[in-house]
């Protein structure tokens, strides 16, 4: 008896340690194995592949940071990505089979503004977080905001007000004003001419050339003769590159200050030295002097070779915030991540953000920048010329424009 | 007096660039009857090439020759290993095939060059703009109309004053009596497919410190390059060159008076040269 009841204290013991140590070692190891999953249906190929694979390598560069620190509670974080090639009904069948297949609570890295929408009025029938660390469309946050969108990034009303504020201090007094013929070109100018005129300045032109125009010559003789201090572009990508390289060699760009709506790394390197001078808004300027983004932008380039575009930085920033809110809230129950993400501040890379509650829109600064010639850089950089702060540019809530 | 000077020196520039690309279009139709959807696509392979050239070199002039040169090769290249073996087919096989290769080629140079455009400079000697006739014109564009003339020229000599230009025109005029009286026919059309690629590609060297290189650049100028050829007539030389001068100053005038309408204008004079002289300007009746 007394053999076996030593027997059976030393079994128990044996037990009680495997229970006290191994069960919850093994517990802890499947909990541990269930990820922290976010869904990117991202335009990875076709014309607007450029958006969809800057907000890839954000996030990769982000998981990759997370993994050395040990995970988000322990547990491992995991992006999936689809390609949407920026067609908004493929966007909705990806951002649908990350949900239904992959299990996603958080979809982003959305390209276009088309696809966010269509994506978007699907999460509440979902009941997934729609992150935007890209999308411009005013309407997001508007008319067709849903709570369980989120936008990190500038919206366009925003990134346009930046550069408006900016032009009324300017001592600039007359404008040239070209536009692609579509709605887009065609709005903007629009938009700019209304600006300009309730400023008391100028506008002594404007014109519309076709989208796809490669010869811009004729229109470039028509904005030295009208005498404009300052041209205002509307034009898409490829469009503005070529103008840009006749403008140059026409000498146009040293008479006249163009201005752009937004002023990209992608566009500037395309271009080269012919965009030097030219103004503009940015969502993220990679030369933003704060201590995290300088530690950023190192890193960024230690692992890519390049520095950080606008999505880069605007993703990574997005991707961290929820990372951030997560870890507060104790996991990721959607509803839980919703109401903590609310009214909450984050420190970016660009400053401080504060996620307001009435339209999930983040209030963060506005940058006005001017494209210069660096000789630490290999091609020319956005330097930052003003800094407006967030409640001077971003619109009232849930509207698109500042009425 | 300037503006009108500005503007005709505009108008030359973009004629000489669209008469390099529809030249080539035109000879392969006239002497190989195909309409080749794959043609623009050469142009911007030229372009992209002649990126990889000068940044490996940092000669602008050697990649004018030496482009060419390969993407010509390229084109003979593929001629002989696909378009060969469908000549007795309906055109509708042609067409299919030479715009299935156009996509292929334009998805290689995606992967290849990534989507972002390729930043090009005119060489040393041709930047910046000089004074002509009371007006400062950018260097660059009196090249592309030098350019245009000298290749012009050039093509026309060719066909008119050698014995290969005689062969070439007796294949257009009728292959198979050219074949009976002993021209090697096959041989003659990779030739001729390759030259065209070849000019294609020259057009796209020289286009690219204009525009840069950039994907779609080849859509974008096919579109103009049929217009151009549609205009002077399929087949014809002179023809490539007097449409190329009329798309061109409509294209130019167009964008200066009247914007809004310049492409209008442009596809206006086609549709009037379809209806009255369905063969264009120079074509011959078939």
């Amino acid at each position: 008896m007394k053999t076996n009841r030593r027997e059976f204290v030393k079994a128990g013991l044996v037990g009680g340690i495997g229970i006290g140590l191994g069960f919850p070692a093994f517990l802890r190891r499947a909990y541990a194995a269930e990820p922290i999953k976010i869904g990117l249906p991202a335009a990875l190929s076709g014309g607007y592949a450029q958006y969809g694979v800057q907000a890839k390598r954000a996030c990769e560069l982000y998981a990759k940071e997370v993994k050395a620190r040990g995970g988000i509670l322990g547990r491992p974080l995991e992006f999936i990505y689809e390609d949407t090639a920026g067609d908004p009904a493929t966007a909705v069948r990806k951002a649908q089979k990350l949900v239904e297949k992959d299990g996603v609570k958080f979809l982003t890295g959305v390209a276009l503004s088309s696809e966010a929408l269509a994506v978007s009025a699907k999460c509440p029938e979902w009941k997934v977080i729609f992150m935007s660390t890209i999308n411009g469309a005013g309407a997001l946050t508007a008319k067709s905001w849903n709570r369980y969108f989120f936008r990190v990034n500038t919206s366009g009303p925003m990134g346009a007000r930046a550069v408006s504020l900016y032009l009324i201090e300017s001592p600039m007094k007359k404008f040239f004003a070209l536009g692609s013929d579509y709605a887009w070109g065609r709005d903007s100018v629009g938009s700019f001419d209304k600006l300009i005129t309730s400023a008391g300045k100028e506008i002594v032109g404007k014109d519309y050339p076709p989208v796809g125009t490669k010869d811009f010559a004729s229109y470039v003789t028509k904005v030295r003769q009208s005498g404009a201090q300052g041209c205002y572009l509307a034009l898409p990508g490829q469009d503005a590159t070529i103008f840009f390289k006749q403008a140059y060699q026409f000498g146009l760009t040293r008479e006249v200050k163009p201005i752009m709506e937004i002023v990209e790394l992608e566009n500037i390197k395309a271009v080269g030295d012919a965009m030097v001078g030219t103004i503009g808004g940015s969502r993220y300027p990679f030369t933003l002097d704060t201590p995290r983004n300088r530690e950023f932008v190192k890193r960024f380039h230690e692992t890519y070779n390049m520095y950080p575009d606008m999505f880069d930085g605007e993703t990574y920033e997005g991707v961290d915030w929820l990372a951030q809110v997560i870890q507060k809230v104790g996991g990721d129950d959607v509803e839980k991540v919703i109401e903590a993400w609310e009214d909450s501040p984050y420190e970016g890379l660009e400053g401080s953000f504060f996620m307001r509650k009435c339209d999930h829109q983040a209030v963060q600064p506005g940058f006005v920048v001017e494209a210069v010639k660096d000789p630490k850089y290999p091609h020319p950089i956005p330097k930052i010329v003003a800094t407006y702060p967030g409640d001077k540019v971003t619109p009232k809530c849930r509207t698109e424009d500042f009425a | 007096m300037s503006i009108l000077i500005e503007q005709l020196l505009n108008a030359a520039a973009l004629s000489a660039l669209l008469f390099l690309v529809s030249v080539g279009l035109s000879l392969v139709f006239g002497i190989l009857r195909v309409v080749n959807f794959a043609h623009g696509v050469f142009y911007m392979l030229g372009a992209y090439f002649s990126f990889t050239a000068v940044a490996l070199s940092g000669r602008f002039w050697l990649s004018l020759v030496a482009v060419p040169v390969v993407v010509g090769l390229f084109g003979a290249l593929l001629e002989s290993s696909t378009l060969r073996f469908i000549y007795r087919r309906p055109p509708i096989y042609q067409l299919l095939l030479t715009f299935g290769i156009a996509l292929i080629l334009e998805e290689g140079v995606r992967l290849v060059y990534g989507p972002t455009a390729k930043p090009m400079d005119p060489p040393a000697a041709l930047q910046g703009a000089i004074s002509v006739a009371g007006i400062t014109y950018p260097r660059y564009r009196l090249f592309l109309i030098g350019l245009g003339i000298v290749v012009a020229l050039g093509i026309w000599l060719l066909l008119k004053r050698t014995r290969a230009g005689l062969v070439i025109r007796a294949v257009a005029q009728n292959s198979e009596m050219a074949d009976c009286l002993g021209a090697d026919v096959q041989r003659v059309r990779t030739l001729v497919f390759g030259f065209a690629c070849a000019l294609a590609g020259l057009g796209g060297v020289a286009a690219a410190p204009m525009t840069s290189a950039y994907l779609g650049m080849g859509i974008s100028v096919i579109v103009d390059a049929f217009v151009v050829v549609v205009v002077g007539g399929l087949g014809s030389i002179g023809g490539s060159m007097a449409g190329s001068l009329i798309v061109g100053a409509a294209q130019t005038w167009g964008g200066f008076y009247f914007s809004e309408t310049a492409m209008v204008i442009m596809y206006a004079v086609m549709g009037a040269i379809l209806i009255f002289r369905p063969q264009g300007l120079f074509g011959e009746e078939e």
